[in-house]
């Protein structure tokens, strides 16, 4: 049997599926298209700001991140000296790391399995501009432009800086501008994070013992004074102003018939050339390019959720997140810039490159918590929740592409390891079919820690998702291997059992561990039982829009039809988590793994449809589970609560994830990134509860499945009192333009992008719309 | 000087000690001991906090190079004239003067002591060849003062089993200064305790007083002085010391500054105002590790623990925050941040100016911190010491109304990243516009509207002066004691001599909360709400509005339970009739006189 997929064979299953590999992360790119004219000015609402720069020892929770998708930095902003943490998303050590443990299970170290680590640091000194010299100093975010900008005043100049990263140039830029007769005095410092051998000021190189070559480059340029190289560093001196541009990349490709490497490509050759082709242009023109770039999806989708208050306009965003708290006044806008914030960091964090892991692009150190990795049991899943409802759809394509990157390494890990007589999650048939993953993935087709075997059908329901939002069929074609492996995996695995007192046969998942608490070796667990009944149902309606395989689509709907589906415990009343009436795990439990029939899934509806046992079942369930957690376990609570129509406690598990971190308490940090309390005193960044909070706000606003459409689900009183969203997208392949006043839609503008038909229901009221893709309608007087 | 070798506690062990043994505050409340006019003793001296050298940070080291032959090894004859010529060269002409001989002089490498046959301190012949009167003599050679040391009491080595004569004194010996059973005395027990109930024991200060005004001294370090120097009771009471040392000088005719140490008790703060001319308000400050101090320990200490002292500073007595060492960072091992916020309350708090920095090996930005005139015009210029107008938390604003109608306000990060800090003018008194002045950047800043917001860099600092261009502050006040209040768990009203009415809050302890009812204003905002309050030693309570969330706020210490003192906490309001609540939480808050509401939020 042969075990590596060879690239003969890769390229047939491509081909197969009209599945297309991506191009090369770092590659050589186009020459950008720039705009003509530029309109300026972001709304003041999307502005973020501060008062205080951050310190090179917190940048996790205080650095400003930027990003073009693949390149990005957390920037301290201080005005004596700026640190940049550059990163750029395939920056990994680690491997195929197909040697078991022996238990069965992977190894998860950062040789084996790898790590997300820094590509650079770039530092630039101004010995003149020390922060206890310097007055008026502010720093802002404009999350419309994508720029962060530096300001103060030294000696009655005023000093700016302006720093961003271009996806059409493909490089970072930082711009000092003086007004007031100032000048320019320091130095500049690339540096790698590994070892490397730094002594060229402008560039550098390295490799991991994985194979993996990587490099950065970095030009400078001003106007008056001197820009000279001088040993490691660039020295300025006595410049008007100073452009510095920075790049780099790897030499990964999201190939796994290339081992996931271009070996023609030299990383700091390819650098070197994207600095100095951007070197060529003025700093405006730069900014210009890259503002207009990012303005054209950023602008997709728009967010009022009411008026703050002057004294709350008054304050900068730290303050403002700690009088949110202390206070306990809603702040709209502060609210919907939040959710606009996690919009900034999936537009900066998640194009043409690797998706988004556990902390997104943004690290301060090269050993962040479980590997800055993709964990496959709700936090990859949640990163992409948002892409669509907030107009963000072609975001998600990242995710897409690294799904089918990794299928022929996974499949072939399932294949060769799956039924390993260590691993206590084998199938016990014997049988072994498709594909499966780890809990945690790495870009280099590996697994890390446990086997998650239902962690497949959870992919393949977030792809889908993507599917019903958007329509596209090329997605569906895309997906559609990925959707059949998976099918074909439990087509092996599901256990066929006769349930007590009935002659009932049904189909159980095989032994398994609910994520991530309780029995290991639980047959039929909820969480497998909801992904693998809402995959079936998925897989039958793909085959059917694509015409494929029908006679397999039956067999698999006929198993569907057998699939053992959860009950509610007589003992506790919630819905079981394992076929047991008993509870066997913790109470306030982070995961909602019972739920995910509830969000993401929708097989349980409030809407009579589904018996009124289980959602009551599933209501305790998550009642019992508590207000209490933190990021992305609220986030997750407040989705399940808007699927219920509790606008109170959606909205007040949002509030939780507001509540400043100290100290590292969880909460939102800063810098507005995530903070979760991993010990008494330390914190870590977990980018997950940037977009699972920001869903969970589009989810009050907006419930959608194909052919249903309901307005304002779970508005909070907060937001009641006028508001409104524009460019989101609804299942069944709309995109819907909302006002609202006194908690009631004045304007629902319903727009095709590929669907049909669908109700639109708002309160106990609903109506049929029907329209051709491009077309839209727009309705009006809702009934109460 | 607190040599390693003698403590048998740290610091903090101490402190916390203390703070334990408090109870709530009216339990242990004194009646206001009114603060007397500070002494001013012998003309000119200490008429301004002094300003100079000091041997011991550099003695008490672990920096490579400093002391090769032996801890504190460093004084010497070479090296004090060394570091006089630097001082003469580099500092004197802004206004350092004094060079001061720490702890040592008298002790051999191996830390042995010599006497001369009265049992009185003789310099090392191999630290000091010349003897003690040919440094002097260089010292002032140069224009500048010298400066010596002496421990209290009897040191036990210059007993002599009570053999040794007393200078100028006949029929004296040492067995007639001490008492009978030898009970031992000073911060490290290392002198039998003199009893001043015995003439001969005044003779003894005498003949020491009169050796070092013989040598030329102009300054005295007097150390150990109890109760202070993590000392207290009757054994280690040693005011009769310090009084006998202020006649002795006197008595030599010769004006000699009398400095106190250390970590002095300020329940006798009126006894070190009477004797002396100025006393160490803390521990050491140096860290006696690989540099000559540490930010943690023990610098950021002295944010608490000046405020109690503040108001007893004044010409004749200083509060002393001890050395200050900003002239080397490397050296000193703090950032440039923690050197200027070093610097910024030693000068706020008119905190004698002495360095303990090798002087040969001042960096660029030491010289301009030591040399800043406009920052030493705050210590040297007759305006009063600043104390915190805000509480003591980890972003603070301490001021000063200067004669001249200005401030001198300093803002202080003490958090470990940078922070905004704000000085609300409505916290010196008055509201509406204001000149700014940056006195370390030398630079008017330009005008401001209520209030001034900088970034500081952790341990950061800036310094102003503000003066006022707008008009004064109207406030609305609320007494603690109105029985419109709500008082929750053990807290009662007590009478309160230094408080408005006569009366305040207290025992507001392990749950017991102050609400003030309808505090009512005009418009939505943040308030910077004065509050009058008492507290013997620094306590936090937890502030908040209308049962909303709490913020923690420590209260800097008044020196007293008798002393009435404000700061203003920003409190979160809305218009019309609103509730302010004070609550101890799980701990020890202070006693409320009463708050004043302004009339315009920030």
């Amino acid at each position: 049997m042969e075990h590596v997929p060879s690239r003969r064979g890769f390229l047939a299953l491509a081909a197969a599926t009209g599945a297309l590999a991506s191009l090369p992360a770092f590659t050589a790119t186009a020459a950008p298209q720039r705009p003509d004219s530029l309109a300026e000015s972001g709304t003041s609402r999307n502005t973020l700001w501060w008062q205080a720069p951050a310190d090179e020892h917190s940048m996790i929770e205080q650095g400003l991140p930027v990003g073009n998708g693949r390149l990005g930095a957390l920037a301290s902003n201080d005005s004596g000296r700026e640190l940049l943490l550059v990163t750029d998303a395939t920056m990994w050590t680690g491997g195929l790391n197909d040697t078991l443990d022996a238990d069965g299970q992977f190894p998860y170290g950062r040789t084996d399995f790898g790590s997300f680590t820094l590509l650079a640091r770039l530092t630039v000194d101004l010995p003149d501009h020390d922060l206890s010299a310097v007055s008026g100093y502010r720093r802002t975010l404009d999350l419309d432009r994508g720029v962060v900008t530096t300001s103060y005043v030294r000696s009655g100049v005023t000093y700016r800086r302006e720093l961003f990263a271009s996806r059409p140039d493909d490089v970072i830029v930082l711009h000092l501008t003086q007004s007031g007769g100032g000048r320019y005095f320091g130095t500049l410092t690339l540096e790698g994070t590994h070892g490397e051998d730094s002594s060229r000021a402008e560039s550098f190189a390295g490799s991991f013992p994985n194979g993996l070559r990587y490099g950065a480059a970095v030009a400078a340029y001003g106007s008056g004074g001197s820009v000279e190289v001088t040993g490691s560093q660039v020295a300025f001196s006595g410049c008007r102003e100073l452009t510095v541009v920075v790049s780099g990349g790897t030499n990964y490709a999201p190939d796994a018939a290339a081992d996931y490497r271009d070996p023609s490509l030299d990383p700091e050759a390819l650098a070197r050339t994207k600095v100095r082709a951007a070197a060529r242009h003025s700093a405006d023109t730069l900014l210009h390019t890259h503002v207009a770039d990012h303005r054209d999806l950023f602008g997709r989708f728009g967010l009022s959720l009411g008026t703050s208050t002057p004294e709350q306009r008054a304050l900068d965003t730290w303050e403002r997140i700690q009088a949110r708290a202390r206070d306990g006044a809603p702040d709209p806008e502060l609210e919907a810039a939040y959710l606009q914030f996690g919009r900034y960091l999936m537009v900066s964090g998640s194009r043409r490159s690797l998706p988004l892991g556990l902390q997104g692009l943004w690290l301060d150190g090269n050993d962040p918590d479980w590997m800055g990795d993709y964990h496959t049991d709700i936090n990859i899943q949640m990163n992409y929740w948002m892409a669509d409802r907030a107009g963000l759809s072609s975001c998600f394509d990242a995710l897409t592409d690294y799904c089918l990157a990794q299928l022929p390494s996974w499949t072939d890990l399932t294949r060769r390891l799956f039924n390993d007589s260590r691993n206590r999650y084998r199938n016990s048939s014997g049988k072994n079919a498709g594909w499966t993953v780890a809990i945690s993935t790495n870009p280099y087709g590996g697994g890390g820690w446990w086997w998650h075997p239902a962690g497949n059908a959870w992919l393949c329901n977030t792809l889908f998702e993507h599917y019903e939002f958007t329509g596209s069929r090329s997605h569906l074609e895309r997906i559609y291997p990925l959707l059949k492996g998976a099918c074909e995996f439990w087509e092996a695995r599901l256990l066929t059992t006769t349930l007590p007192g009935t002659s009932q046969d049904m189909l159980i998942a095989d032994s398994d561990w609910s994520p991530e608490q309780g029995p290991l070796d639980a047959k039929g667990i909820t969480y497998a039982q909801e992904l693998v009944w809402a995959l079936f149902g998925n897989y039958c309606v793909a085959s059917a829009e694509l015409k494929k395989d029908s006679g397999y689509s039956g067999t698999i709907a006929a198993l569907r039809q057998k699939l053992y589906l959860p009950r509610v415990s007589p003992t506790t009343g919630w819905l079981e988590e394992w076929m047991s009436p008993d509870n066997l795990g913790e109470t306030t439990h982070r995961h909602l793994s019972p739920l995910v029939g509830l969000f993401p899934g929708d097989r349980i509806r409030p809407d009579g449809s589904t018996p009124k046992d289980i959602v009551d079942g599933a209501t305790a369930l998550l009642t019992a589970r508590g207000m209490e957690s933190f990021g992305w376990a609220n986030a997750w609570r407040s989705l399940c609560w808007a699927r219920l129509k509790n606008a109170d406690n959606a909205y007040q598990l949002i509030v939780n994830n507001l509540r400043p971190s100290t100290g590292g308490s969880n909460g939102t940090a800063p810098n507005l990134f995530d903070i979760y309390q991993v010990e008494q005193g330390r914190g870590i960044f977990q980018i997950d509860a940037n977009f699972g909070t920001p869903a969970a706000m589009s989810e009050m606003l907006l419930y959608s499945r194909p052919g249903h459409l309901e307005l304002l689900p779970a508005l909070p009183d907060a937001w009641a009192a006028s508001g409104s969203v524009t460019g989101a997208a609804a299942r069944g392949g709309f995109v819907v333009d909302l006002r609202w006043q006194d908690g009631r839609p004045t304007e629902a503008c319903i727009r095709s992008g590929g669907g049909r038909t669908t109700t639109v229901a708002f309160g106990g009221t609903s109506r049929k719309v029907s329209l051709s893709p491009g077309q839209s309608v727009t309705l009006k007087d809702f009934a109460r | 000087m607190r040599s390693p070798s003698y403590s048998v506690l740290p610091a903090r062990g101490l402190r916390a000690v203390f703070v334990l043994a408090l109870t709530a505050g009216l339990a242990t409340a004194v009646p206001a001991a009114h603060a007397v006019p500070a002494a001013t003793p012998a003309s000119t001296v200490a008429a301004k906090p002094y300003m100079g050298w000091s041997s011991w940070s550099m003695q008490s080291s672990k920096y490579p190079g400093l002391n090769p032959d032996g801890d504190y090894s460093y004084l010497t004859e070479a090296n004090v004239l060394k570091q006089t010529d630097a001082l003469a060269a580099k500092l004197k002409n802004f206004g350092y003067e004094y060079v001061n001989i720490d702890a040592g002089w008298w002790r051999d490498n191996a830390w042995k002591p010599e006497f001369d046959q009265y049992a009185r301190q003789t310099a090392d012949p191999v630290r000091f060849p010349h003897g003690m009167k040919a440094v002097a003599d260089h010292i002032h050679a140069k224009g500048l003062k010298a400066g010596i040391y002496l421990p209290v009491g009897l040191e036990k080595e210059a007993y002599n089993n009570g053999n040794s004569p007393i200078w100028n004194a006949p029929g004296c010996t040492t067995a007639d200064i001490v008492y009978p059973d030898l009970r031992t005395t000073n911060g490290w027990d290392s002198a039998y305790k003199l009893d001043f109930s015995r003439p001969c024991a005044e003779k003894y200060i005498d003949s020491q007083a009169q050796a070092i005004a013989d040598w030329g001294y102009d300054f005295l370090k007097f150390d150990g002085v109890g109760p202070g120097s993590f000392k207290s009771g009757d054994q280690y009471n040693n005011v009769a010391d310090v009084a006998a040392w202020q006649k002795a000088i006197a008595a030599t005719g010769r004006p000699i500054h009398l400095e106190l140490s250390w970590s002095l008790d300020i329940g006798h703060v009126d006894d070190w105002k009477k004797y002396s001319n100025g006393w160490r308000v803390d521990t050491d400050v140096e860290c006696y590790c690989n540099t000559l101090v540490s930010w943690e320990n023990s610098v950021n200490d002295r944010w608490d623990d000046t405020p109690g002292w503040t108001r007893h500073a004044g010409p004749g007595g200083w509060n002393d925050l001890d050395s200050l060492d900003v002239g080397n960072g490397e050296m000193d091992g703090l950032t440039k941040a923690e050197r200027q916020s070093y610097a910024t309350l030693w000068a706020i708090a008119k905190s004698p100016l002495y360095t303990g920095d090798d002087l040969t090996k001042l960096d660029d930005y030491g010289v301009k911190l030591l040399t800043n005139r406009e920052v030493i015009a705050v210590n040297q210029g007759n305006t009063p010491p600043a104390r915190p107008v805000t509480p003591s938390d980890a972003q603070q604003v301490w001021a000063a109304k200067n004669p001249d109608g200005t401030y001198t306000v300093a803002l202080f990060n003490l958090a470990d990243a940078p922070a905004a800090v704000t000085a609300d003018f409505s916290t010196l008194g008055f509201t509406g516009k204001a000149a700014v002045r940056d006195l370390w950047n030398h630079e008017n800043l330009g005008t401001y509207q209520n209030k001034i917001t900088e970034a500081l860099p952790a341990h950061g600092s800036r310094l102003f002066t503000v003066t006022p261009r707008g008009s004064a502050l109207t406030t609305t006040g609320y007494e603690a004691e109105s029985t419109t209040n709500t008082l929750a768990g053990n807290a009662s009203v007590a009478g309160c001599s230094a408080c408005s009415g006569g009366n305040k809050v207290g025992n507001l302890y392990l749950g017991g909360k102050l609400t003030f009812n309808n505090v009512v204003v005009d418009k939505p905002g943040t308030y910077l709400v004065k509050v009058a309050y008492v507290s013997g030693d620094a306590r936090s309570a937890d502030v908040s509005a209308n049962g909303g969330g709490a913020t923690s706020h420590k209260f800097p210490s008044t020196g007293d339970w008798g002393t009435v003192e404000t700061v203003s906490v920003p409190v979160s309001l809305k218009a019309g009739a609103n509730t302010i609540t004070f609550d101890s939480a799980n701990w020890y808050a202070p006693d409320i006189d009463r708050i004043d509401v302004p009339k315009s939020p920030r």
